[in-house]
């Protein structure tokens, strides 16, 4: 999974703590999810996305495995 | 503002559980290891002294942690730390149960046991270390 979020978070200027605080997570887990290294809830990718103003598929691009 | 007041009660009374259960458990370890030493069994009174280090550096460390997030106001638990520790419990409670398979097959002729309860005691020992490895583990990895 790759994510857009450090590009939105940048056009708003929120650090990864703001954004944290704002969706009510730890700062790891933003770092986590900024890398594509964690599978957030659709609750957390939906509360991200709102923060963000942009949309779930726009932040979140998941690959199917094996298709290129 | 009510609502922060009380999540952040209820977050400062589960980390004061922690720390509670985990001093009875250093508590029970260091008395394990107190009568092993003195039944002359330096191997028990070890793995009590480790079993006892690896939850007390635990428990301090998930206390400073949780202690740290709250005051700068942030979840001590999130959805991604619950799923490490789901995680680390599943796996260490599957490889501990054929770490007593291995336990029973080996304690026929191999490892002597004083008794079943000390089998178990070394079960529950390698229970905590292997949590402790996974957990570590989980953190860092993709999940």
């Amino acid at each position: 999974m790759k994510t857009r979020i450090k590009e939105f978070r940048a056009r708003y200027n929120l650090t990864q703590e703001d954004l944290a605080k704002k969706v009510g997570v730890r700062r790891e887990t933003i770092v986590f999810l900024e890398k594509g290294k964690y599978n957030p809830s659709l609750q957390l990718a939906h509360n991200v996305a709102r923060v963000l103003k942009g949309k779930i598929e726009e932040l979140f691009i998941f690959e199917v495995k094996g298709k290129k | 503002m009510k609502a922060k007041n009380k999540t952040e009660r209820r977050d400062k009374a589960r980390l004061t559980a922690i720390v509670i259960i985990s001093l009875l458990v250093i508590a029970t370890g260091s008395l394990f290891s107190i009568n092993a030493f003195m039944n002359g069994e330096t191997a028990g009174g070890f793995l009590g002294i480790i079993i006892a280090i690896s939850i007390l550096a635990f428990a301090l460390l998930v206390f400073r942690r949780g202690n740290r997030d709250i005051k700068e106001g942030y979840p001590p638990q999130d959805e991604r730390s619950k799923r490490v520790l789901e995680k680390a419990s599943s796996t260490s409670f599957y490889v501990t149960l054929y770490f007593l398979l291995a336990i029973g097959f080996l304690s026929e002729d191999i490892i002597k046991f004083r008794d079943v309860s000390q089998a178990t005691s070394v079960a529950v020992g390698g229970m905590v270390i292997l949590f402790l490895i996974f957990w570590i583990y989980y953190n860092q990895k993709e999940i």
